[in-house]
């Protein structure tokens, strides 16, 4: 199955005017003035569909994007991988907050995921992905994700993550150490050419929140579980989002 | 005849500082996660699938630029290498290495193109690395094999030390996963010419895997570590 679906954000004079036109299986539901929910009908994606969304945010436009339930990757037949593409493009003071709920890889599936973000610069994103490998008991299966955010045209992130659960090179001391959970959060915009970042580990969580060579950081997290790695993401945004508030 | 001279880039003899860094080695050692030689084929199968295309690759690039007639804008590709390497730690260890080997580069192969390069800063090691073959008189193939050559050896040297392993069993390692990265080099090499016919650097693979990334960051905090990196 093949679909893409857009959506187009102005900034009013009192609130946002929202466009969009879904394409079944992706389905988009405002659930608020700035916020727009993802809804997957039908299960999956299945190995063989080609999923997109495209988004358009105006000048100064605010958006939180969110999804209803977490994406469940299954395999499908014959075996072909599922893409899931999102390109959007901030124009100067937009803000974009992007925080799906988590992918999960089946065993024996695969998700080859694009998220390409084009900003000018004044605007501001946070990204979030979360990447579960397998249901309760599965090894999980292969997860292909490239994020690439791009500032005025010039490239500031570009980063594939490469992850599979039966493949004991990915799942070992260079790939995931056997953790079950991938955790990410970008944030970009200006302001963020330093600090804060930090490192930390504990039992059954390691993260690390790096700056980009640019106005941006990199928050990269490993758990057991998808409740310690959600709970790290969560507390990183609201950081941010207060960082950003304070900013303005 | 340029053999001789890439066997020297290929040397740890070469004085280019790469002593000082263990390609991640360190890190995933001191949290018990590299305890052997099994765990180190891992390891170097785990490296050749998430940064090796990426190495490899801008290798790749930096020789075909040094040795192509055309004006560089190497600020450009190296701002691509800086957007594919998040961690700020690994951005650090891999412009130490560059700086060390283009001192050395400059000095043994001297060449205008590695002067262009040496005042862009302090260039990323793989861009370097393709300049120096350049300048040594080989080609894009050879520089993305030493590029994964150093990734290897780099990391099998750092566990020889850290771990006491066999350094024959270690080499047998080593020249098991440098079968591999044959095929690595020979894909990254056709993306890079691809590359720079195009002077697109979004063709530039830009793989990686979450814990190296991740460990770079813990390890550049940590108080005593043997290695930089």
């Amino acid at each position: 199955m093949k679909a893409r679906a857009e959506l187009t954000v102005e900034d009013g004079p009192d609130a946002p005017r929202l466009r969009w036109r879904c394409a079944p299986p992706v389905l988009l539901r405002p659930t608020g003035p700035r916020r727009v929910h993802l809804v997957q009908v039908g299960g999956g994606p299945l190995g063989g569909d080609d999923l997109a969304l495209d988004v358009d945010l105006g000048a100064g436009s605010h958006l939180q994007l969110r999804s209803a339930a977490a994406m469940v990757v299954q395999p499908g037949r014959p075996p072909a991988a599922a893409r899931w593409t999102v390109a959007a493009a901030l124009a100067s003071g937009a803000v974009l907050d992007w925080q799906p709920e988590p992918t999960v890889v089946c065993d024996g599936a695969e998700l080859r995921s694009r998220m390409a973000v084009a900003m000018q610069r004044g605007a501001w994103a946070v990204l979030r992905e979360m990447v579960v490998l397998g249901r309760a008991g599965q090894r999980g299966g292969r997860y292909h994700g490239e994020l690439t955010v791009e500032l005025d045209g010039a490239p500031l992130l570009a980063h594939t993550l490469l992850l599979d659960g039966a493949d004991p090179a990915l799942a070992g001391p260079a790939g995931t150490g056997g953790a079950r959970v991938v955790g990410m959060l970008a944030v970009v915009g200006a302001g963020l050419d330093g600090p804060p970042e930090g490192a930390r580990e504990e039992p059954g969580l390691r993260w690390a929140c790096s700056a980009l060579d640019g106005p941006g950081q990199l928050l990269l997290a490993l758990g057991d579980s998808p409740s310690a790695v959600s709970a790290l993401l969560d507390r990183s945004a609201q950081n941010w989002s207060e960082f950003r508030s304070a900013l303005s | 005849m340029t053999v001789l001279a890439s066997l020297l880039l290929a040397d740890s003899r070469l004085p280019t500082g790469g002593h000082a860094h263990s390609g991640g080695v360190e890190a995933a050692v001191e949290r018990g996660l590299l305890r052997d030689e099994a765990d180190l084929a891992l390891f170097l199968a785990g490296r050749l699938l998430g940064t090796g295309p990426v190495v490899a690759a801008v290798a790749a690039v930096g020789c075909l630029l040094a040795a192509g007639a055309a004006p560089v804008d190497w600020a450009r590709w190296d701002t691509a290498v800086s957007a594919r390497t998040p961690s700020a730690a690994a951005r650090e260890a891999s412009r130490a290495q560059g700086a060390a080997l283009l001192r050395t580069g400059r000095r043994v192969w001297p060449s205008t193109a590695l002067e262009a390069l040496s005042r862009t800063g302090r260039p990323h090691h793989p861009l370097v690395l393709g300049a120096v073959v350049a300048a040594a008189g080989d080609g894009a193939g050879a520089a993305a094999l030493l590029a994964l050559h150093h990734l290897l050896g780099g990391a099998c040297a750092a566990a020889v030390r850290l771990l006491g392993l066999d350094p024959i069993a270690v080499a047998a390692v080593q020249a098991y996963a440098s079968r591999s990265a044959e095929q690595v080099a020979l894909g990254a090499a056709r993306l890079a010419r691809e590359a720079v016919a195009q002077q697109e650097t979004r063709l530039l693979p830009s793989t990686g895997t979450p814990l190296p990334e991740v460990l770079a960051e813990l390890h550049a905090r940590t108080e005593v570590a043997l290695f930089a990196s």
